[in-house]
């Protein structure tokens, strides 16, 4: 029963990987018949590693996204279920609200925020800055990463709420009122009981977040185009250059093969939490 | 700084508590307003007219308008949809078909490979797509799969697979044993104890695991933008090239926009009750 399965996955999706590692070794652009296409070992390695300026600025950078989008949701996240956390009117409806932004398509969230909100000259956003005294800013020219991480940010502050908000009911009333009864305040109460308890959600919430926003790409496709220059060129996106407008299919498979590689070592930390998990499960 | 014990019954000490309980509500209905107010401005924007959809200062009191709606709906927007509906739902029943017998006999029937199996099976969804995409362009083209709705449905079924495998198993081995047992004991075979006992016990968790994997094929850009082209291209490949066709026309961006939203926010509050445990795997109940 479990083998049609196993079978269809290791197919769709395990099959691709291995014809990535072989082309990697070739050299073969599509559209250009001059070049021929030959075995060329690991000179599409080399090149990558050494010589192509613009995989190093894409590492950089997907490296810089991936904290400042995973540290940035995480502590408003953080905040948010903290807030949540409580029990007020209308709780329900608060938290409906601020999970919203997660469910957004990506290409959607990037469309309206560079133009309803971004736009130099009618975005709302400038409104607001300008109406506050500052100067009219052009948010995606001048300040590109940033941009990007704010779209991110809004999208995955949610996912991290909802893995923290289900952490922090998980602590004990009575824990707590130990903690209280033992003349805790609020700030204590926090670094002494809730982090520490509150510990494996957000490693959790870390790699869970981190395999999924180092493969950041709608956003980057449809508000800045991995530019001005390469300033936010990530990796998926230099991948997709590479194989989707120059036809480079040896160096993008190259690249494709150190994504890969990448998102395994964190991969390999997040399932050996997960399969521990698995065992025990988090949450009593 | 000194501690103020909770025996110290100072006056005032009760109204304050109050009043900063009341702070922290209000800042919440604020916050929550904030991080929805893009959604509901989107759309809001929707039922303007492009001239007021453009106005600096922004117009908040308007003739609400369907025009929008409707020329968006007449134009191609609906072929985009229609692909997106078909192949959404096309994945997540191949999944479901595929998936539940598997997380049935990891949960119920398990051996010394159950853990590795799940290990594996959860691997494949943490490699990033772009390190398949460019062995998927070339096989697809081949093979005639290149901008097809049936390529994109087994792509997205195969993506969502792990997805359905571990939550499902999560629900199941939530269920009581005991029925299952008496069941066997009565002769029942696997697909009657399915559709009988164990999918009806579980239905809650299917609606919800459904709904996740529809949702992540609704979203889903990469592989559709590159793998797509005429035929079967999905929703966020028309809104991804919605500003370089259309120019300026925020107020059909926005019903477009809408259109291709609602839904799934509203599946999503519906799975709400479940989302944790499938953004986890099944990790966090």
């Amino acid at each position: 029963m479990i083998l049609p399965a196993l079978v269809f996955l290791a197919v769709m999706t395990q099959a691709p990987f291995v014809v990535t590692l072989w082309y990697s070794f070739r050299q073969w652009v599509i559209t250009d018949p001059t070049i021929p296409h030959k075995w060329v070992g690991f000179e599409n390695f080399r090149y990558e590693l050494t010589e192509d300026p613009i995989f190093r600025t894409a590492i950089l950078n997907t490296v810089e996204f991936t904290a400042a989008i995973v540290g940035g949701s995480l502590v408003l996240g953080l905040a948010f279920a903290l807030l949540l956390n409580r029990s007020f009117p209308l709780r329900g409806v608060a938290r409906s609200l601020m999970i919203a932004p997660f469910f957004v398509m990506p290409t959607v969230n990037a469309v309206v925020q560079k133009n309803l909100f971004l736009n130099p000259i009618f975005g709302l956003s400038n409104w607001v800055w300008t109406s506050l005294g500052f100067h009219r800013v052009d948010w995606l020219a001048t300040h590109p990463k940033l941009s990007i991480i704010e779209m991110a940010v809004w999208q995955w502050a949610p996912f991290m709420m909802l893995i923290l908000l289900a952490g922090l009911q998980g602590i004990s009333d009575e824990v707590r009122e130990a903690a209280r009864i033992d003349g805790a305040g609020p700030v204590t109460e926090f670094r002494r009981i809730t982090l520490p308890l509150l510990g494996p959600y957000i490693q959790l919430a870390i790699l869970l977040g981190m395999i999924y926003i180092l493969q950041l790409f709608a956003e980057i496709f449809v508000a800045t185009q991995g530019g001005p220059g390469t300033e936010t060129t990530t990796l998926p996106y230099y991948i997709y250059q590479t194989i989707a407008q120059a036809n480079d299919v040896g160096s993008s498979s190259a690249e494709g093969v150190l994504a890969i590689v990448f998102s395994a070592i964190i991969a390999t930390l997040l399932l050996r939490l997960l399969t521990r998990t698995f065992r025990s499960g988090l949450t009593a | 700084m000194s501690a103020v014990g909770l025996g110290t019954n100072r006056p005032g000490l009760g109204a304050r508590l109050r009043l900063g309980a009341l702070g922290l509500n209000l800042l919440t209905y604020a916050l929550a307003f904030l991080i929805f107010f893009p959604i509901l401005w989107t759309v809001v924007t929707g039922f303007k007219t492009e001239a007021d959809a453009a106005a600096t200062p922004p117009v908040f009191l308007f003739h609400a308008t369907l025009a929008n709606f409707r020329a968006v709906f007449s134009s191609d927007y609906a072929s985009y949809f229609d692909n997106s509906l078909i192949i959404a739902g096309g994945s997540t029943l191949l999944a479901l078909l595929l998936g539940l017998p598997a997380a049935y006999a990891l949960a119920f029937r398990p051996s010394k490979h159950t853990p590795k199996i799940l290990s594996w099976v959860l691997s494949t969804k943490m490699l990033p797509a772009v390190g398949a995409l460019i062995p998927l362009i070339v096989i697809y083209k081949r093979e005639g799969l290149y901008d097809t709705r049936l390529g994109m449905i087994l792509l997205y079924a195969a993506f969502n697979l792990p997805l359905v495998i571990w939550m499902m198993r999560s629900f199941f081995a939530d269920l009581p044993r005991e029925i299952l047992e008496a069941a066997t004991v009565d002769g029942a075979g696997f697909v009657r104890i399915m559709t009988r006992i164990v999918i009806p016990l579980s239905a809650p968790g299917l609606a919800a695991t459904a709904l996740l994997s529809v949702i992540f094929s609704w979203n889903e850009f990469l592989l559709a933008v590159n793998l797509t082209a005429v035929n079967a291209p999905t929703l966020p490949v028309f809104i991804s090239g919605f500003t370089t066709s259309e120019g300026l026309f925020w107020a059909k961006l926005s019903a477009a926009s809408t259109m291709a939203v609602a839904p799934v926010i509203l599946a999503g509050w519906l799975a709400q009750r479940s989302l944790v445990r499938g953004l986890t795997f099944g990790a966090v109940k």
